[in-house]
């Protein structure tokens, strides 16, 4: 087989993984996951568009009042309208999730696929990921706030740092299987370098479980994004995010307990429709 | 044992509560330690049993003589016990461990009477000696406590009798009594282990057994008290860093009392009927908006008056405080001599004006820190940041823990604008110029230092009559100041407020605001 032969055989092999991986979200669970996930995105996108009020705007009199027609998820202790808060604050996890996941992912798959290339370098790569996987997110998070302050580039830093060791292995692992393959060892007396493996071989050979781990880990980060705000770790007020808005639901909840409901729902909805999106592509690579 | 200040708690503050610039009615109006009952107990006073008080701030060694946080302050208010008392409702010290005192009629010296009948609780007697080492220890730096300008002015020390002293000062000063309010008598044996709060010997009703950082305080009966003896078998005071969370372990039944909660979850507890707000009238505390002074943006008083006229003060009260104080410009209660109706309300909130104050400066945004103890801090920034914008003035939160607040508060060294609150305008009001952190006209946190404002901080301290009317024109220059520089801008007057079981009874506190648990019984 030349190698003009596998680059013939690989395309079509592609496309057919491309459509089995994305058909998995055109029915059932899949669906249900895309359908969850594309409203709160949509709804966050248009946020400027449906939100009623400014999102810090406080509102003369309207102390923690309950829903309403003006308010429909009411408003807050400084008299801000919660409904617009939620919107905006899905924007924040939408640049966690669209942004800092990827960031993440993309530099980890970068360092799994490469550093077994050398001894020395795959040794040194392992170990620092070693390093990051042994920190519990939460303690790195609060490292990270100790270093460079609360905020939203805290949050994405930390996002980044998570994945990117969980990545790292993964894209690593599937490179030294894919190596071992025979014909992957047969491009290679064939003349084929090291990155047209890589890039022809093994990267396409791993999208799958990568594309499932690309959809848990956002539905993590939402999670991460939360956890952090919650602690006080996150954004700074008077900016909304879902984690934030949260915490300020707990505070007021025996007196407020709508409060928490939008925010709750919305987090559930992102962390929900990531799963099953993991869940729907990862049971159609098995079949 | 001295009779403590004390009052009765009230279950529903009402919109009752935003008289309380009527604080001198109400106080005297006020019953005993004893609770209004209404749990399922006897109402009879009872022994024993441990009470189990939450609190969001942990103890801090070398802070533990700056008034600083609830934890400090229920250690000092159990362990230690203090010359004088002031009563809640007025500036009339009433005996402690001293008995009786004589003060010099120039204001240069007092004589003190002690008790003879008072141990530390290592079983050491005490005597004039302790007041001495107290007063010297307080006037060292290394403390940072508020009063130590008046501390280093006791310059002489009679000690020849064991239960008599008499403190001769540099200069005549009208506020001694309250350093002896203030000052707790410490055991000279055991400060190498105070410092490092490995013991706290005092000689107060309850003894400090242990201290887990972070967890929790342990204190015990001291059965050889000199006053009544306590109660309680003991007190645990449990570290909830989250105040949702001390309020979740109070409703469940783990704290029979909590300190730190917020305004709101306190009257929301409180409206259960399962539950009692502990409101601690006649130890006022104001909330202010701090300016650095030395920051560029800031060294303009025009910027600093700005601010102090876009403030919302009466939303501060009603929707943060829920009614418990009054929005103020000055910082004294209507009790003190200092107290100006006028100027009070000189500072109401006027954005048109603060407007044309600000025209034309091009002003960058500017941090406003506050602490993150309690969550009315970051409600009131919140409303801060609102209101400074409407007047084109961009602030950025920045929250800090309580512990990295004071630090700051104590050196001077916040960047441009925060929040915080101070009290001692509850007291003469020389004390608040020449020994409060914001305001001590030797060193404040704003970095103001002017010869004038200390100049007619010294006068007022230096009267010997503080009720006097030399002392209060020296009180009128002092808010002439104060309104003139606004290096420190009072948003309310408001009272801490802790809340507790139903079955809790006989809880009061100091002018220190300092509760107390020497009267104090389980009603179960």
């Amino acid at each position: 087989m030349s190698t003009a032969a596998v680059t013939e055989v690989a395309p079509a092999e592609g496309v057919r993984a491309r459509r089995l991986r994305w058909g998995a979200l055109a029915h059932g669970q899949g669906l249900v996951g895309v359908v969850m996930v594309a409203l709160v995105v949509v709804a966050g996108l248009l946020a400027p568009v449906l939100a009623p009020y400014d999102p810090t705007q406080q509102i003369p009199g309207a102390n923690l009042a309950p829903p309403s027609a003006a308010h429909w998820l009411g408003t807050d202790e400084v008299n801000r309208d919660i409904l617009s808060r939620v919107l905006h604050g899905i924007r924040i996890d939408l640049v966690v999730v669209f942004l800092a996941v990827p960031v993440g992912a993309a530099l980890g798959v970068a360092l799994g696929l490469l550093s077994p290339l050398h001894a020395w370098a795959d040794v040194a790569t392992q170990r620092l990921l070693d390093v990051l996987l042994a920190f519990p997110v939460l303690i790195l998070a609060i490292t990270a706030t100790a270093a460079m302050g609360p905020g939203l580039r805290t949050i994405a830093v930390v996002i980044v740092l998570a994945e990117l060791p969980i990545f790292g292995r993964l894209a690593r692992t599937s490179v030294l299987k894919v190596r071992a393959l025979p014909y992957v060892e047969s491009a290679r007396v064939m003349g084929a370098g090291e990155t047209w493996l890589l890039r022809k071989h093994v990267l396409p050979n791993s999208l799958e479980p990568l594309t499932v781990q690309l959809a848990v880990s956002m539905s993590v980060a939402v999670f991460i994004e939360g956890a952090m705000s919650f602690l006080g770790l996150g954004v700074r007020p008077p900016d909304p995010s879902l984690g934030s808005l949260i915490k300020d639901g707990i505070r007021n909840v025996w007196e407020a307990p709508f409060f928490v409901v939008g925010p709750l729902v919305v987090v559930s909805m992102l962390v929900l429709g990531f799963l099953l999106v993991a869940q729907a592509i990862s049971a159609q690579r098995r079949r | 044992m001295s009779p403590r200040p004390s009052l009765s708690r009230r279950r529903r503050p009402a919109l009752a509560l935003a008289a309380a610039v009527t604080a001198l009615g109400l106080l005297t109006a006020c019953s005993s330690a004893v609770g209004d009952g209404g749990s399922g107990g006897s109402g009879e006073p009872q022994s024993g049993g441990v009470l189990k008080v939450g609190t969001v701030t942990d103890l801090v060694p070398a802070a533990i003589f700056t008034n600083s946080n609830d934890t400090i302050n229920l250690v000092i208010g159990q362990v230690f016990d203090s010359l004088v008392d002031y009563p809640i409702d007025s500036l009339e010290a009433e005996p402690s461990l001293a008995e009786s005192w004589e003060l010099a009629e120039d204001g240069t010296s007092i004589t003190l009477q002690l008790r003879d009948d008072v141990t530390f609780h290592s079983g050491r007697p005490f005597t004039s000696e302790d007041v001495e080492f107290s007063i010297r220890q307080w006037a060292d730096p290394k403390w940072t406590v508020q009063f130590q300008r008046t501390a280093a002015a006791i310059t002489e020390f009679d000690t020849s009798e064991e239960h008599s002293i008499t403190l001769g000062f540099d200069h005549p000063m009208n506020n001694v009594l309250d350093l002896l309010d203030i000052l707790p008598i410490i055991d000279s044996e055991t400060i190498d282990q105070l410092e490092k709060g490995e013991a706290y010997v005092g000689t107060g009703p309850f003894t400090f057994e242990s201290w887990t950082p972070q967890s929790k305080l342990v204190l015990d009966r001291n059965d050889d008290y000199w006053g009544d003896t306590p109660r309680l078998d003991g007190v645990e005071i449990d570290i909830v860093p989250d105040a949702q969370s001390l309020v979740s372990q109070l409703r469940s039944g783990q704290l029979d009392l909590a300190q730190g909660a917020s305004n709101r979850d306190i009257e929301s507890l409180a409206g259960t009927g399962d539950f009692d707000q502990i409101t601690f009238e006649g130890s006022e505390r104001q909330t202010y908006v701090g300016t650095n002074v030395e920051n560029p943006a800031l060294s303009d008083p025009d910027v600093r008056r700005a601010i102090a006229l876009s403030v919302d003060r009466d939303r501060v009260v009603e929707e943060v405080y829920r009614g418990v104080g009054y929005p103020i410009a000055l910082p004294w209660p209507e009790y003190s001599p200092a107290y100006d109706p006028e100027a009070n309300e000189s500072l109401q909130q006027d954005l048109d004006e603060a407007r044309s104050l600000l025209e034309g400066k091009d002003l960058p945004p500017l941090p406003l820190e506050y602490s993150t103890a309690n969550p009315n801090n970051e409600a009131i920034a919140q409303i801060v940041q609102a209101d400074l914008k409407q007047v084109g003035l961009d602030v950025e939160l920045v929250p800090n823990e309580q512990a990295q607040q004071i630090e700051k508060l104590i050196g001077g060294s916040f960047e441009a604008l925060w929040i915080l609150d101070h009290a001692y305008a509850q007291y003469t009001p020389s004390s608040l110029a020449v020994s409060a952190y914001p305001f001590n006209a030797a060193k404040n946190t704003s970095n103001f230092l002017d010869d004038q404002y200390a100049a007619h901080a010294d006068a007022a301290w230096k009267q010997p009559d503080p009720a006097g009317p030399e002392a209060e024109a020296a009180y009128a220059d002092l808010n002439a100041d104060l309104l003139d520089n606004l290096f420190l801008i009072e948003l309310s007057t408001t009272f801490m407020q802790a809340v507790s079981k139903a079955d809790l009874e006989g809880v009061s506190w100091t002018k220190r605001s300092e509760l107390t648990f020497g009267e104090t019984w389980l009603d179960r």
